[in-house]
């Protein structure tokens, strides 16, 4: 009470004119600084990573932007000059963070062949490491243009989540993991582990498979669910957990690098519990990009198909031992390619610079002793599912 | 022990014969006075009976937290130094840790911006460190002597290393790992005993010289010997082969018998030099000047400080990539103008005679620039967000106009300080809103810790001044900001952090205007300023509570208005007395930094747990990474504990 009745004594008279001057001022202030913010609509740089985006992140542009819901995904990546690729930068084999921050890996290796095919430069990717959780949002968003992040392809997230998913790279499947000591072996079934301690990591659908498996072979067993995956290895190698079960791909790699001397896991059963067909995922409604990430793929399935990799690729060229699609394909008459809106070396500097299927393969599934001979990853003449349309 | 403090002194500055009683009493208490009573030279022995043996059941205790004590020892030993660790994963991976993806070219820059603090560091040091400020060598002594004990005691508890075979594999029998015997171990260990004996011999010989007063001096300034002590592991970089670790193109490097690669001994060796000389050049201009030139140095000092954060980041790491068509097109020009006209609508405002009608016009201005944000929300018109931040602060700014009104000088300095304002804002928002040019594999600039220290230190300098305005808005006289701060505050302290992290960084960009888009670590960091804000202010709060009332009388009395009476009389006694619960929320929010893992950022914590163990070369390893983060964590965490209880020595919190 005391402040306002000070304040009112302070009131001087109005002066009518300066109050109009100042007023016109502000008026005239606002409008340029208006006049400003409209004049440069193009400008929607955002550097992503800043604290600072808060204070000045370009004018509000209505109309570009939204790239997911209009405007072609196409045609804004080049534009950009850069593939933003969603990976895990987490996972053994398939994106791994390495030391000096790069990524390597199988996913992160059809991140380069995607970008190869766009921009001729494999190295034109921007890798965006997401969770499990953030990755459908990520793509909702924008804020990345296709995920290779172990994704697997499901009814649920073909329809309702509003993803499409390109051809499978990789068919994994959930196993199980036992100690050869305790009498499995790698013909073991899920009725063998009845009585057993079954660890897996909380929240994922690999602790719903193993308990239906379990409920289907009418056996009981204790399930014993832990934070990650690394834990459950921790646990299983001191004893705490008989079995441990998670996708194949991962318990391979968990033999190869943590099985303690003198001790051998196996892993059961032959026929995974479930079906697991990991690859390329986008948002909906994209054909064009769609078309050139499906066709990425195909072209390293159909160089693997026809003997051509990265190393014998201009050798092969050269001395006309490539048949017609072939030649189609790496450039020869590249209509195709140019019509999906690609150069036509497009797949040659894919194959060039990444490799064909098997090489991305054994270069980084091998080591952790994943094998392609008699698994579902062996080209189709093989007998297993990889297997791509013909390039005509 | 029975002789009273002081009694040496008075006996020494006594001379021989007989001397009037009165004289003696006089000097001893001078000497009391001049230093702290000291306790007088004690055998170890002496010491151990007196404090942990003084009575029966003080043994038994003594006894058995000791054993307890050994025995997490023993544990944390045997882990540390098992052969099965795999610290490789550590040491090779100390760069993905630190910055994550942050290119080895560019890492210069890195190396600027520790060198920035460390010279920041230096000059602070150098000019305000109390000269009184000392470690005792006694203190020096017996720590030195108690490591040298902690490592014989280290190197008995460690169990003996297992044997490798010829092959380097390790030798087993029924499974079982075949280890050293006893002896064997301890033999293989002399470097260690003979470190241990080192120790000890010369912190006894240092105790015995120190307490037969053979050295002249008791203790040595704490700031330099802190220095010195730094460089022993600066030097040992050079000399001891800690192991040369590396990823290079694509090859990892192990090469555990030479010293520590180029790229890191030689930016250290750099940076101890430079907070040594920086030290050296502070104590030379401290001797040069008066006290009232060190106290007017302290302002471009703290000015730095506050201001290296901002350059060092958005200039230094990130090196924006300006296109210049623009800036002089639109950037300049707004700039400008927003400062020509603001600074004559301030002058207007502060005239004289204007009285009511400048608040009038201020609150009007703060509808205007408050509409321009709702207006962005619904896209009715557009503007630059840094046109609508500069008509904010220009509102905020005339809000406080009244207090410069009337003489020319106090008119002329607001309207400096208005066009400094604009140029520091329009300056930054264009460094901020340019692309950086380091190219990184990954979206991220950076990650790993000085993703944590980034993140940790924007929310400290920003929570600060909100969290005092929210006490002060808490503990106005006007209900309406009573009841808005009061409710914020309560709504943000019951509600957990990591709801509020993942509110801000999952939801907050659905609210942004249109085109207005806010990064994840951006998001975070406002999450973390407005949670740390709620706590500072409540602390802040307690400290205003303990602002007697004759103050607020005393300053009403001589006249100050209620901006005078807080800014100079009730904030300065509030902040002395809420140092140590501000400086505790301050670690708090360092170390709540951790939760950027869970929301998706790669940071330090994100590096140990998950980044590294699933690299198949160190597939799974997990625990080092995780005990070397908390590690990293602690060291950082306590020093800053530790300079916060030298700033409350040193403002006498408590004594006064």
């Amino acid at each position: 009470m005391e402040g306002l009745i000070s304040m009112k004594r302070r009131i001087a008279p109005i002066s009518r004119r300066s109050a109009l001057r100042l007023a016109g001022v502000l008026v005239a202030l606002t409008m340029v600084a208006a006049a400003c913010g409209s004049d440069d609509g193009d400008d929607t740089e955002v550097d992503g990573d800043e604290p600072a985006a808060t204070t000045e992140a370009a004018a509000p542009v209505t109309e570009v932007e939204l790239v997911q819901a209009e405007g072609d995904l196409l045609d804004a990546i080049i534009d950009r000059g850069e593939l933003k690729c969603g990976v895990s930068g987490s996972a053994v084999a398939f994106s791994e963070t390495q030391p000096d921050g790069s990524q390597t890996g199988f996913d992160a290796d059809y991140c380069r062949a995607v970008a190869a095919a766009i921009f001729g430069d494999a190295d034109a990717v921007e890798f965006v490491p997401l969770t499990a959780a953030e990755r459908f949002t990520a793509v909702q968003t924008g804020a990345v243009d296709v995920l290779m992040r172990n994704t697997t392809w499901t009814q649920g997230r073909d329809t309702e989540v509003g993803m499409d998913f390109g051809p499978t790279t990789y068919y994994d499947g959930q196993q199980l993991m036992a100690r050869a000591s305790d009498g499995f072996s790698g013909s073991s079934q899920v009725a063998d582990i009845a009585g057993a301690v079954v660890c897996t990591n909380a929240g994922t659908t690999t602790e719903q498979n193993i308990a239906d498996a379990a409920a289907a072979a009418g056996i009981e067993m204790r399930l014993d669910t832990f934070e990650d995956f690394d834990i459950v290895t921790t646990n299983f190698i001191q004893g705490a957990c008989d079995v441990i079960t998670t996708d194949g791909s991962a318990l391979v790699g968990r033999k190869a690098n943590q099985q303690p001397d003198g001790e051998e896991w196996v892993i059961f059963p032959p026929t995974p519990i479930s079906k697991e067909p990991l690859g390329p995922t986008y948002g909906q409604n994209q054909s064009r990009f769609a078309d050139v990430v499906n066709w990425t793929v195909y072209a390293t399935i159909i160089a693997d198909e026809k003997g051509i990799d990265s190393g014998n690729i201009d050798a092969r060229l050269g001395d006309g031992s490539l048949d017609a699609e072939a030649i189609r394909m790496l450039g020869g008459e590249g209509e195709l390619q140019t019509a999906m809106g690609l150069s036509s070396d497009a797949f040659y500097n894919v194959i060039a610079q990444v490799g064909n299927y098997d090489e991305i393969y054994s270069r980084h599934l091998n080591p952790v002793g994943l094998s392609r001979e008699g698994s579902a990853n062996a080209g189709w003449l093989d007998g297993g599912l990889i297997y791509a349309p013909p390039a005509r | 022990m029975d002789d009273a403090p002081g009694t040496r002194g008075a006996a020494s500055a006594g001379p021989a014969g007989p001397v009037d009683p009165a004289v003696t009493d006089v000097a001893a208490a001078a000497a009391a006075r001049a230093r702290p009573p000291e306790e007088t030279y004690r055998s170890a022995g002496e010491w151990i009976r007196k404090n942990l043996f003084s009575s029966r059941f003080n043994s038994l205790l003594t006894i058995a937290f000791g054993l307890l004590i050994l025995f997490a020892a023993r544990g944390l030993l045997n882990f540390v130094f098992s052969e099965e660790r795999g610290w490789d994963a550590v040491r090779t991976n100390l760069r993905l840790i630190f910055t994550h993806a942050y290119p080895e070219e560019q890492y210069v820059r890195i190396w600027v911006c520790v060198g920035t603090l460390v010279v920041l560091t230096g000059l602070s040091l150098g000019l305000f460190a109390r000269r009184g400020e000392g470690v005792q060598l006694k203190k020096i002594s017996t720590v030195m002597a108690g490591v040298g004990a902690a490592i014989a005691l280290g190197v008995i508890l460690r169990e003996p290393s297992v044997l490798t075979g010829a092959d380097g594999a390790v030798v087993r029998e029924n499974d079982d790992v075949v280890r050293q015997s006893f002896f064997e171990a301890m033999a293989d260990r002399w470097v260690w005993w003979l470190a241990a004996a080192v120790l000890i011999v010369a912190g006894v010989v240092l105790r015995r010289a120190v307490a037969s007063s053979k050295v002249s001096i008791s203790s040595v300034p704490a700031v330099e010997f802190a220095v010195a002590l730094l460089a022993v592991p600066v030097l040992s970089a050079w000399i001891y082969p800690w192991g040369h670790f590396a990823f290079v193109d694509g090859t990892f490097i192990a090469e555990p018998g030479r010293t520590v690669a180029m790229s890191t001994k030689v930016p250290w060796t750099v940076m101890w030099l430079l907070v040594v000389a920086a030290m050296a050049l502070g104590r030379l201009m401290r001797r040069g000047f008066d006290e009232q030139q060190q106290q007017r140095m302290r302002i471009p000092l703290n000015l730095l400080w506050l201001g290296s954060p901002f350059a060092l980041y958005w200039v230094i790491l990130r090196d924006p990539h300006l296109e210049w068509d623009r800036v002089v097109s639109v950037d300049i020009p707004m700039g400008v103008l927003f400062g020509v006209i603001g600074a004559g609508v301030l002058w207007m405002l502060t005239r004289p005679g204007i009285g009511e009608l400048g608040r009038i016009i201020a609150i009007v201005l703060l509808g205007v620039a408050a509409f321009n944000w709702v207006a962005a929300f619904f896209g009715w018109y557009s503007m630059l967000q840094k046109a609508r931040l500069s008509f904010l602060l220009l509102a905020l700014v005339a809000l406080a106009a009244h207090n410069f009104a009337g003489e020319i000088v106090k008119r002329r300095r607001l309207v400096m300080a208005w066009l400094v304002l604009m140029a520091i804002v329009h300056y930054f928002a264009t460094l901020m809103n340019a692309p950086s040019t380091v190219e990184t594999p990954t979206e991220a600039l950076i990650g790993g810790f000085a993703v944590t220290v980034i993140v940790a230190v924007f929310t400290i300098m920003l929570s600060f001044p909100l969290g005092v305005l929210l006490a002060l808005a808490r503990t106005s006289r006007l209900p309406i900001f009573r009841v808005m701060a009061t409710s914020y505050i309560e709504v943000i302290r019951g509600v957990p952090l990591i709801t509020i992290l993942i509110f801000f960084a999952i939801i907050l960009n659905l609210f942004l205007p249109v085109g207005m888009e806010i990064s994840l670590i951006a998001s975070a960091t406002l999450g973390y300023t407005l949670f740390s804000a709620a706590y500072l202010a409540e602390n802040v709060r307690g400290g205003l509570q303990s602002v007697r009332r004759g103050q607020f009388e005393a300053s009403d009395a001589v006249g100050l208005s209620t901006t005078q009476r807080t800014v100079f009389v009730v904030l300065p006694q509030a902040l002395r007395v809420s140092i140590p619960p501000l400086v505790g929320q301050m670690i708090a929010t360092f170390k709540e930094t951790s939760l950027l893992a869970i929301i998706g950022v790669f940071d330090v914590l994100r590096m140990a747990n998950s980044v590294i163990p699933a690299q198949t070369q160190f597939l799974g390893i997990k625990r080092e990474g995780l005990l070397f983060v908390s590690l990293v964590y602690w060291v950082f965490a306590y020093t800053l504990s530790k300079q916060s209880q030298r700033l409350e020595r040193r403002l006498g919190v408590g004594e006064r």
